[in-house]
């Protein structure tokens, strides 16, 4: 399978990879020719590059997607049927919009929304950049307003974090750490009563008996929502293993790429996730079809000419050591794909990818690779 | 100010926090200033901060370290290496605020506590930066610190933010108590430009350039001390400026050759530089765009930056950009 099909046949592609390795880049360029070819595409990207942003007309904190002008999307031709809006992910509405959702009532969702605790709540738990990305895309996948969905997953330094950080903010929200704080009734037993009082001393001993009891006023508001919470997560798990769902790797050449490449796509296939290949950035792996340097030399007229073409020519056998060095990576990532996996290198756009001609031009080299 | 003396500055602190977004070298950039400045004859702690503390750890493997945990072990002369673990942190917290010994043994047995302490809100880098405050108060009989310098390499940006406004964060949830007395010392710490620097790593590339310079400006916010902005992997630049306009003469006429990635990636990266510049009020650091990878990396690059420490004693050298 080649990018150009992933992008007609899918309903979520995911783009994982470390951070700066221009993963939001190419959820965006792929966002923008998925649409051109006629789907109704949505970009859920975190914390994009301020002038990315503005290529794409992205809003700021933005209660909802915005939509890409068609003008701008249709720049060059005329318009199709397709349409792209982008959404950057901003954890504090997800979440609310998620305590909202999942509250039986409007006061407990205040109850929740009202807690001092709960500003703190998302700038302060771990992985909760990566649990609104889950929540989002959980939320836009079930309400299928979207033919595809591409998800610009948190940076992190292990590509999985996006998997694993849910599983994280959940273990925060087990039952069995509720009740520890909550006031349950329900187990009774001897020991369960001993860890709970164990629990209370070494809270009120540590932080002092005021926030160990706000503490417990918090959680028990928050503990009514992890019946839904978890069951977000595991219908976002089947999606994601379903064959609608396609993962991508982004690397660069320099990240450790090789090693990394590997223990991604070994952790995937060994949960049932659908890996669908990598795509290498910032690469000189591609071939650029101009003429040696040296073919400059008979038009040298002076001793600077002379200087500067051999200056020229010495910055072509470093740039030539470069790509092969990364044609030879490329190579090594392509052995061992799985059937219908892909390897495909990005060309490397430089400067020219903060307008949004140059992702158009970026998601077409890509879908022709 | 030239790199030695900023060099020499930086190696007279407590700690030196070492910053940038992923996949630009920082981790690297910490292992061999770790390297250079146990070579330059100061004791130095090289401690990563990940917030994954289970998977492989890249710097332990560039510095040689063997048995890379929470437990600070030797590396080579004058350098110990650590990975911060947030278990490791809570336990020493438990046993030094809690009143009873057998009440922090029993707290740590309870794997709902365990639990709660790994996830809740704020309590895992609580657990870190405790780690690091202990681990940097620690002495010799004498009363000399331990470990005069640490050296942190910090996790990617979003987390490297969290550990530097979480004293803020916690002190304003958690006024008083052991907590709030900790939190309050590791803001001192932080926030204190005689005992702590930033090193800021970035690319010379636009994009890399224009995140560092918002990130210089959250690290302002939050009070951290920004000592020197370095540019990783610079490339080569065979040009005078003369040869540089005849070039672009003759290939104005004859069109693009073979080089022209090599050339436009040559220019971002003088881009980089200025805007960088104009962006920091810090000095700058260039390194060179080297042909070698892991622990060799490492070696180079820390004998690029050791010499200009001697330089440094010896004012009138040639200009020390490490």
């Amino acid at each position: 399978m080649n990018l150009d099909a992933m992008l007609r046949d899918k309903r979520v592609i995911v783009l994982c990879g470390a951070g700066g390795v221009g993963k939001t880049t190419t959820a965006a360029a792929l966002g923008v020719a998925a649409a051109r070819a006629g789907r109704h595409v949505l970009v859920l990207t975190i914390d994009p590059a301020r002038r990315l942003a503005e290529a794409m007309g992205l809003k700021e904190n933005g209660p909802e997607p915005t939509t890409v002008p068609p003008e701008r999307l249709y720049a060059d031709g005329p318009q199709g049927e397709g349409r792209l809006d982008v959404w950057m992910l901003e954890p504090r509405v997800i979440f609310e919009r998620m305590v909202r959702k999942l509250s039986a009532t409007e006061s407990a969702a205040r109850a929740i929304l009202d807690h001092r605790l709960y500003r703190f709540l998302s700038e302060l738990v771990a992985g909760v950049q990566e649990y609104a990305a889950a929540e989002a895309l959980d939320s836009f996948l079930t309400d299928g307003h979207y033919d595809l969905i591409l998800l610009d997953t948190p940076p992190s330094r292990h590509a999985l974090d996006f998997l694993e950080a849910p599983g994280r903010l959940a273990r925060f929200l087990d039952d069995r750490v509720i009740s520890l704080f909550g006031p349950d009734s329900s187990r009774t037993g001897r020991l369960w009563q001993g860890a709970q009082a164990l629990v209370g001393k070494v809270l009120d001993g540590v932080f002092g008996g005021g926030f160990a009891q706000e503490m417990r006023t918090f959680v028990g508001a928050f503990g009514g929502l992890f019946a839904g919470i978890r069951l977000h997560t595991e219908r976002l798990r089947a999606q994601l293993a379903s064959k609608d769902a396609a993962f991508l790797l982004v690397t660069s050449p320099e990240a450790a790429a090789l090693r990394e490449a590997t223990f991604f796509k070994d952790t995937l296939l060994a949960r049932g996730l659908p890996f669908a290949g990598y795509v290498l950035n910032r690469s000189w792996a591609r071939e650029d079809g101009l003429a040696p340097a040296a073919n400059l030399k008979p038009h040298a007229l002076n001793a600077v000419d002379t200087d500067a073409v051999l200056a020229l020519e010495h910055l072509a056998g470093v740039e030539d050591a470069r790509a092969t060095a990364h044609r030879s990576l490329l190579a090594r990532l392509a052995e061992g794909l799985p059937l219908g996996a892909m390897a495909i290198a990005a060309p490397d756009a430089g400067a020219d990818l903060e307008d949004f001609r140059g992702l158009v031009h970026l998601g077409e080299a890509l879908t022709v690779a | 100010m030239d790199g030695g003396v900023v060099l020499d500055s930086l190696w007279n602190k407590r700690a030196v926090l070492v910053s940038g977004k992923g996949g630009v070298g920082k981790t690297t950039l910490s292992a061999a200033m770790a390297v250079a400045a146990a070579r330059s004859g100061r004791p130095v702690l090289l401690a990563e901060l990940s917030p994954d503390e289970g998977g492989p750890s890249t710097l332990a493997g560039l510095v040689g370290a063997k048995d890379a945990g929470a437990k600070v072990v030797p590396v080579r002369q004058n350098l110990s290496f650590v990975r911060l673990s947030a278990a490791e942190g809570h336990r020493q917290f438990l046993e030094e605020t809690l009143p009873a010994k057998w009440l922090a043994e029993a707290a740590l047995r309870s794997r709902a506590l365990r639990r709660f302490l790994e996830a809740g809100p704020a309590l895992k880098e609580m657990g870190l930066l405790y780690q690091m405050l202990t681990l940097v108060r620690r002495t010799h009989p004498d009363g000399r610190p331990l470990y005069p310098l640490a050296v942190l390499d910090l996790p990617a940006t979003g987390h490297a933010m969290a550990l530097a406004t979480l004293p803020r964060s916690l002190l304003s949830l958690i006024p008083g108590g052991p907590i709030g007395r900790a939190m309050r010392e590791g803001l001192d710490l932080l926030q204190d430009p005689k005992r702590t620097g930033v090193v800021l790593t970035t690319l010379p590339e636009p994009l890399p350039v224009s995140e560092t310079l918002s990130l210089a400006k959250e690290l302002k916010d939050v009070g951290l001390p920004l000592s020197v902005a370095v540019l990783n992997r610079l490339p080569e630049d065979p040009f005078t400026p003369e040869s540089l306009a005849a070039l672009g003469r003759l290939l104005e006429t004859h069109g693009p050759h073979r080089g022209q990635r090599a050339l436009e990636r040559l220019e971002r990266a003088r881009e980089a530089r200025q805007r960088l510049q104009a962006g920091t009020a810090v000095p700058q650091w260039g390194l060179p765009d080297l042909a070698l990878t892991g622990p060799a990396l490492v070696e180079r690059l820390s004998e690029l930056l050791v010499p200009t420490l001697e330089e440094a004693a010896h004012p009138g050298g040639r200009e020390a950009t490490p």
